[in-house]
């Protein structure tokens, strides 16, 4: 029991302080480091919750993801020189751990009225969203075919 | 542990970020903090009512959220490569 109320305020506290940085520090690079870091305790979590498959699609996600970041942040911004003081950074962190205390102890029951239908997650996915999960896969390929076609009529223009 | 104090507290970052910052990367990293921090609650209920629809959910959202940050990003590149921008105010005083 307390060892799982001890990894659980590691986790909020790694989650919080991640994400505050992502958007905290100055140096582009360095947030998006930040945000792969959020989304691995993320994923974490997830598995702490009993949830295996949101946390491995998240993992997954979460890698395309910051992959698409980290070229962008490579490649559309100039080394400028700004970087984040120690100080500030120090600052941040008692910040983002200030955040973190009423996620911690925060006692508060949800009461739900829904009611529980135990289905497993290839039921719930293939036969009570089955149109929903075609459809996205069409959506998701009209996008990569748009991207496709974005960059390059630009490039073509260039 | 309250799981929906955690949730906000990533809503507000993502808020904090999307108000204060004008880097084009930043504000994007903020709207993806902020579809994590609703994402999320769909894989915590689930887990407390033991249902793995919420996962499903959150699996479902989560795909449409990696393509919005797809196309935002190559419509940056796009922006970038035209106009040499990438600060959110200097492309909104484009449009006077």
């Amino acid at each position: 029991m307390m060892h799982n109320m001890l990894l659980e305020t590691v986790l909020v506290v790694g989650l919080v302080a991640s994400a505050f940085f992502a958007i905290y520090l100055e140096e582009t690079v360095y947030a998006v480091l930040s945000l792969a870091t959020m989304l691995i305790v993320l994923s974490t979590f997830y598995f702490s919750l009993n949830a295996p498959f949101a946390a491995i699609f998240q993992l997954a996600i979460g890698t395309g993801t910051v992959a698409i970041f980290f070229l962008a942040g490579e490649t559309l911004t100039t080394k400028s020189g700004t970087t984040t003081s120690l100080k500030k950074k120090l600052l941040g962190l008692v910040a983002s751990i200030l955040l973190s205390i009423p996620c911690i102890l925060g006692t508060e029951q949800t009461k739900t009225f829904a009611r529980s239908t135990s289905f497993s997650l290839s039921t719930a996915l293939w036969e009570l969203r089955a149109i929903d999960a075609i459809a996205q896969g069409l959506v998701i390929l009209t996008i990569a075919l748009g991207i496709v076609f974005l960059l390059k009529e630009e490039r073509r223009r260039s | 542990m309250d799981y929906i104090i955690l949730s906000v507290t990533l809503l507000a970052i993502g808020i904090y970020g999307l108000v204060t910052k004008h880097d084009l990367i930043k504000v994007l990293i903020s709207i993806e903090l902020i579809t994590i921090a609703a994402s999320m609650n769909f894989v915590v209920f689930a887990s407390l009512m033991n249902d793995s629809l919420g996962q499903t959910f959150m699996i479902l959202a989560l795909s449409v959220d990696s393509c919005m940050t797809a196309v935002a990003l190559a419509l940056a590149v796009v922006v970038y490569r035209k106009l040499k921008i990438l600060d959110v105010t200097e492309l909104s005083e484009l449009k006077e």
